[in-house]
């Protein structure tokens, strides 16, 4: 049993509404319509989950953006069920990593239900699915339960991914880029490279002694420690053939 | 002669599980890895990978090293045990003993140490 998200953003926008209106057809033309909920200012996205699961939902398809994904990312995660996503408008990162298009091409993705089980990873208890981004990264990692750390000695910004175009979200691990800056030559002729450090891992931690902020999936974090793990193959995703891993 | 950063021409095909610890990075403790090690920035502490070790001509490194095999072009202060094969490139100044079974030492290569050759008995 189908249940469609529909995030807030799209509704009554009527910038959407013809595309929505052909989704809706293209959805009931397929066989694969279901029920509607809708995203609301003072709606709680997770309840709104639990209840349809609690009434027999097994795949929660969500139309709007990267955003729309997050709000719902740990109740789907946890209680097992399918995730199947329509990208509408703009910022749909994951949509595309996944191979879905955007619209109402992406209704023959999910009826095609192709299903993989990709690792999901965690910060500070909060999930992700593609990555951590600390531009102006001037904290230390410390991997390996505190065993070593690793300290960027120039200007860099950290990248923690899971999906990515090189990073295979089925593979148990995540991997951390340190891209830093370093100064080559001297005086006028000196010129900056960019230098990229890559660590797998699945456990690490970030530390600082001044706050500082982090994007998890787009959305902003702020504190002085981080702990980010991964919990693997814990969520079922419908995806397209077109997906940037194998 | 000797393309010694090769290391980071591999980067774009890296496999899954490779490490690289660029220049402008510092790495402080245990390092263990499962995996294949690149190594051009700085490390200091131990080094123990179960596969391939390459430290590259920028890097300086202050730790006893254990690995399968090791390819070194740079600086390393610390004991070096290479299970199957070490190959010390000209630009590589090693101050430290040296334990592998295969060893290979390009002219302009420094060591200041004791090697020692033969089947090195594998550790539990």
């Amino acid at each position: 049993m189908y249940c469609y998200l529909y995030d807030e953003f799209i509704q009554g926008n009527k910038r959407y509404e013809r595309e929505l209106l052909d989704i809706e057809n293209r959805l009931t033309d397929l066989g694969i319509a279901g029920k509607i909920s809708r995203l609301a200012l003072f709606r709680n996205a997770e309840e709104m989950i639990r209840d349809e699961i609690d009434h027999g939902v097994k795949t929660v398809v969500v139309l709007g953006n990267d955003d729309t994904v997050r709000k719902v990312l740990d109740v789907i995660s946890e209680s097992k069920i399918t995730l199947g996503l329509i990208p509408i408008g703009p910022k749909n990162e994951l949509a595309r990593l996944l191979g879905i298009p955007n619209g109402v091409e992406a209704c023959d993705i999910l009826s095609a239900r192709r299903i993989e089980q990709i690792d999901v990873g965690t910060i500070n208890g909060r999930k992700f699915i593609t990555g951590v981004r600390v531009p102006d990264f001037k904290a230390e990692l410390m991997c390996n339960d505190g065993k070593y750390r690793v300290v960027p000695t120039s200007h860099a910004d950290l990248e923690i991914q899971n999906l990515a175009d090189i990073c295979n979200p089925r593979d148990g691990m995540l991997r951390a880029n340190i891209h830093t800056l370093i100064r080559k030559g001297w005086g006028p002729f000196a010129r900056h490279e960019q230098t990229n450090t890559v660590l797998p891992f699945q456990f690490l931690a970030i530390r600082s002694d001044k706050p500082i902020s982090l994007y998890a999936d787009g959305e902003e974090m702020q504190g002085t420690r981080f702990d980010i793990g991964i919990e693997a193959m814990i969520l079922k995703v419908i995806i397209g053939k077109s997906r940037v891993f194998v | 002669m000797f393309r010694v950063n090769k290391p980071e021409q591999s980067m774009a095909q890296q496999s899954s599980n490779e490490t690289i610890i660029a220049q402008g990075v510092k790495v402080e403790g245990d390092f263990h890895s499962q995996g294949d090690v690149v190594i051009d920035g700085e490390v200091s502490g131990t080094i123990e990978t179960t596969q391939a070790l390459s430290i590259g001509q920028s890097a300086r490194i202050k730790a006893d090293i254990t690995s399968k095999s090791a390819i070194v072009a740079g600086e390393v202060k610390g004991n070096i045990k290479a299970s199957e094969r070490l190959e010390l490139l000209a630009t590589s100044i090693v101050e430290g003993d040296v334990e592998t079974a295969n060893l290979s030492i390009a002219s302009g290569a420094r060591v200041n140490g004791k090697i020692t050759m033969g089947e090195l008995e594998k550790e539990g």
